[in-house]
């Protein structure tokens, strides 16, 4: 199965990334991590965003389409960054999660839908079809160097 | 320049509606995503399933706090994402405007840090994904 692990902003990482000697540690920490996830097959993906203040938010309402300006709402609901891992149970990236080198974050762990997790009466095979393909073309794209 | 256009929900609605998926919404988003694709524009596209599912871990101090799923306190969690590969903020504002969410629907447009960003010092190897 394959997990989204949502790394939840806070002051620190809405204020963007400071070049300090802890920055510098924490990278470092991080590094090792996501190479320790690379060595066990585990990690798909991994991107960290920048701070909300420089980003939009679409509002949808009928044909109306709101933009607002970031900052958005409490920095704890907003996300920092993210991996996508692939594990065989949500025990094993628990597990994973708890050597993360973070300190006063809180991570979530969900769990991301595959084509046959649809309903067969919400996706007929036509449709589930049509997104395999769109997985494969991507996952495609992605390897080109 | 990469995006995420991530897709910020209410936990109680969220885990309804991921039991019962729209068909016509599911129809509606495999187009769009698709339109994207064809654009050159989509990088990825998840969906994730509802919070009675996930877990949290909270690291303070060295210990590690695990609470399960579900979060129905919090205000906003997150549905589903897309990846998109963009010349400007501008055109991922157009990309989201386009996309067919429902009533009161919310995307969110997040730019993502690209390792050039970063600065110098914080560019060794250790810092590859």
């Amino acid at each position: 199965m394959r997990v989204m692990v949502i790394v939840k902003a806070d002051k620190k990482s809405e204020a963007g990334i400071q070049p300090t000697k802890e920055t510098k540690e924490n990278f470092v920490a991080m590094g090792k991590f996501n190479e320790e996830l690379a060595k066990a097959g585990v990690i798909l993906a991994g991107e960290g965003l920048h701070p909300s203040s420089k980003g939009k938010r679409v509002k949808f309402s009928g044909q109306q389409r709101t933009v607002i300006d970031g900052p958005f709402t409490e920095a704890k609901e907003l996300i920092a960054g993210f991996w996508l891992w692939q594990v065989k149970s949500m025990e094993e990236a628990v597990e994973w999660l708890k050597r993360a080198p973070f300190d006063g974050t809180e991570v979530e762990i969900r769990q991301v839908f595959e084509v046959q997790d649809f309903p067969a009466e919400v996706v007929t095979p036509e449709h589930a079809a049509r997104m395999q393909a769109l997985r494969e073309e991507l996952k495609k794209k992605a390897a080109k160097p | 320049m990469r995006f995420m256009m991530l897709l910020p929900a209410s936990a109680k609605p969220l885990e309804k509606a991921v039991a019962v998926p729209d068909k016509e919404l599911v129809t509606a988003i495999l187009k769009f995503n698709e339109e994207m694709a064809k654009a050159g524009v989509l990088l990825a596209a998840e969906g994730l399933h509802a919070t009675s599912k996930g877990s949290r871990i909270r690291v303070s101090g060295g210990k590690r706090i695990v609470t399960d799923g579900p979060f129905a306190e919090a205000k906003e969690v997150i549905a589903g994402f897309w990846m998109i590969q963009v010349k400007s903020k501008e055109e991922a504002l157009e990309w989201a405007k386009r996309c067919p969410l429902p009533e009161n629907g919310l995307i969110e447009i997040r730019q993502v840090f690209e390792m050039t960003e970063f600065p110098p010092e914080l560019q060794p190897k250790a810092a590859k994904a």
